[in-house]
């Protein structure tokens, strides 16, 4: 109860790396998938996702702050995600992966983040497995949650 | 958040929706705005049924013009200063270029707000700058992008009084202010005046709250300024946010929406041209139609929910193109005394979609509201 309880106190802080680790040593995930969950446990991990949604939601709305402290740089025009997806609308994360008409390839949702960032903000792109990628996808994710998975959908 | 904004629906609908009220009979469709047909003649509709529904080749604002007339509309330009984003002033530059090569011209121009994007002081009069090469006449409208830096200082100092009206050939215009009554939800949190514009210039933003509204006192100045108006004669009320409730989380909408029906309620003309949602959008509230514009700088996705059912959904935007999915408008008063809306949509010679694949209505969406921004220190 100690480490939930300074997890808890910790989301929204720098410190919660910290307490990521915690996680690590303390639940798991030797034994998360040999003993029945406990209710502390589920907490954790969906304070885990929040925190990640909480960073994406930031990024996506053009934070600054998050993204200095990230070290990204999503748009150099002024433009943020959000300003043509409200609410993360119109990504469609439930239609990928898909053919990709501006990349003309298949493409999974990440690469059309990058193809966002690189062209009408044009930011410059992140890795595909960066923290800020997994924030971001995250974030699209949680806020589309509900959406029937359509892959391939136009 | 749905079961919320359905009940808002329903009681709207009781209220607003009597039976056999209609927009006045003369007036009828323009060939760039559509409607569906079943729907005109009271046939039941369900959802989301934009499916591909006949054309009526013309809508139309009547009114009893005294001679042929046309005026052109520009909104949501959303500049920031030039050294940071040159994309949004080339837009405005050639929206302006063209109104001004209309011919015959345009007898003026009407700016529905939101010329700036964080209301600075370089960003207006960047504004001004650009519009200054057209010569007709212009009335500005605010958005709230214009007036939560300095609560509208500057958008005074420059375009004056936020509300207004005027007779021209006719019809009676009539500007409103439904940005600057937004409640206050700044100082109690201590924010600087950049906290509060950046709060208010977040679309999905949770913090800012219902912010879009007439308000009472400048009701009872339309109610005044529409009291000696013939109740047939022809209105047309710009704005910045639509007058009724699409999606009030994007305030798509107005809050006192129940109190701009009973003022408009015994005039039988009335037609709403507004900007804020940078999308094709056609609705008729009672006797009252409504008529969404296109931004000059990027257009909006259609909200998850609200969609009016009257509205032929726009087709959707190439994001590689940041000249599509935007442009301006032409209202074209003819020699029938019509009033025909015309999309001036850059790149596209169809403006509407033509197939389910090209809607961005074609998935259908369950949103959440943002929650970050409501978290510490807010």
């Amino acid at each position: 109860m100690t480490i939930r309880a300074t997890v808890l106190g910790t989301l929204c802080r720098p410190s919660f790396v910290v307490a990521i680790a915690a996680v690590a040593v303390f639940v798991g995930p030797t034994s998360a998938h040999k003993a029945p969950h406990t209710p502390e446990q589920l907490k954790l991990y969906e304070d885990l996702l929040m925190e990640e949604v909480r960073k994406g939601d930031l990024l996506f709305h053009g934070d600054a702050a998050t993204a200095k402290q990230m070290n990204v740089v999503l748009s150099t025009t002024g433009m943020a995600c959000a300003m043509c997806h409200p609410m993360a609308s119109d990504t469609h994360p439930q239609s990928y992966p898909k053919f990709q008409v501006e990349t003309s390839k298949f493409a999974t949702l990440r690469d059309m983040i990058n193809w966002c960032i690189e062209k009408p903000n044009q930011g410059e792109k992140i890795e595909i497995d960066s923290e800020a990628m997994k924030a971001l996808e995250a974030y699209i994710h949680w806020s589309n949650a509900g959406s029937v998975l359509v892959p391939g959908k136009h | 958040m749905s079961d919320e904004l359905d009940r808002i629906r329903r009681e709207m609908h009781a209220v607003l929706q009597q039976p056999g009220v209609r927009p006045d009979d003369s007036l009828q469709i323009t060939r760039r705005t559509f409607i569906h047909r079943s729907l005109l003649f009271g046939a039941a509709s369900v959802g989301q049924t934009f499916a591909w529904w006949p054309l009526l080749n013309t809508i139309d604002v009547a009114h009893a013009a005294e001679a042929p007339f046309k005026f052109a509309w520009i909104s949501d330009t959303h500049l920031y200063e030039r050294s940071l984003n040159t994309r949004f002033v080339d837009k405005v530059v050639r929206a302006v270029q063209e109104v001004q090569a209309m011919d015959p011209p345009a007898d003026f121009l009407i700016f529905g707000g939101d010329l700036a994007q964080l209301g600075k002081i370089e960003e207006l009069e960047l504004g001004v700058e650009l519009l200054k090469d057209l010569t007709i006449k212009k009335y500005y409208i605010p958005g709230e992008h214009d007036w939560y830096l300095d609560m509208g200082k500057k958008w005074g100092e420059l375009f004056g009084q936020p509300n207004w009206t005027f007779d021209h050939k006719g019809v009676r215009f009539i500007g409103l202010d439904t940005v600057s009554r937004g409640p206050d939800y700044w100082t109690v949190k201590k924010m600087t005046p950049e906290e509060r514009m950046g709060h208010m210039a977040t679309l999905d933003g949770t913090v800012a709250g219902a912010w879009a509204g007439v308000g009472r006192d400048q009701l009872d100045w339309m109610q005044k300024t529409l009291a000696d108006w013939d109740k047939s004669k022809p209105i047309v009320i710009f704005s910045h946010n639509p007058l009724y409730e699409y999606y009030p989380p994007w305030n798509f909408w107005v809050r006192d929406w129940r109190e701009v029906n009973e003022v408009l309620k015994p005039y039988t003309k009335v037609t709403n041209i507004h900007g804020h949602v940078h999308q094709v959008l056609y609705n008729e509230i009672g006797s009252m139609r409504s008529i969404g514009m296109l931004a000059t700088s990027w257009p909006w996705p259609y909200a998850p929910e609200g969609v009016p059912k009257l509205t032929k959904p726009m087709i959707r935007a190439d994001p590689g193109d940041h000249y599509d999915g935007v442009g301006w408008e032409t209202v074209n008063v003819n020699a029938d005394d019509k009033v025909d809306v015309e999309y001036i949509m850059w790149g596209r010679k169809e403006v509407f979609v033509q197939s389910d694949p090209d809607s961005s209505l074609s998935q259908p969406e369950k949103l959440r509201p943002r929650m970050a921004d409501n978290m510490w220190p807010y």
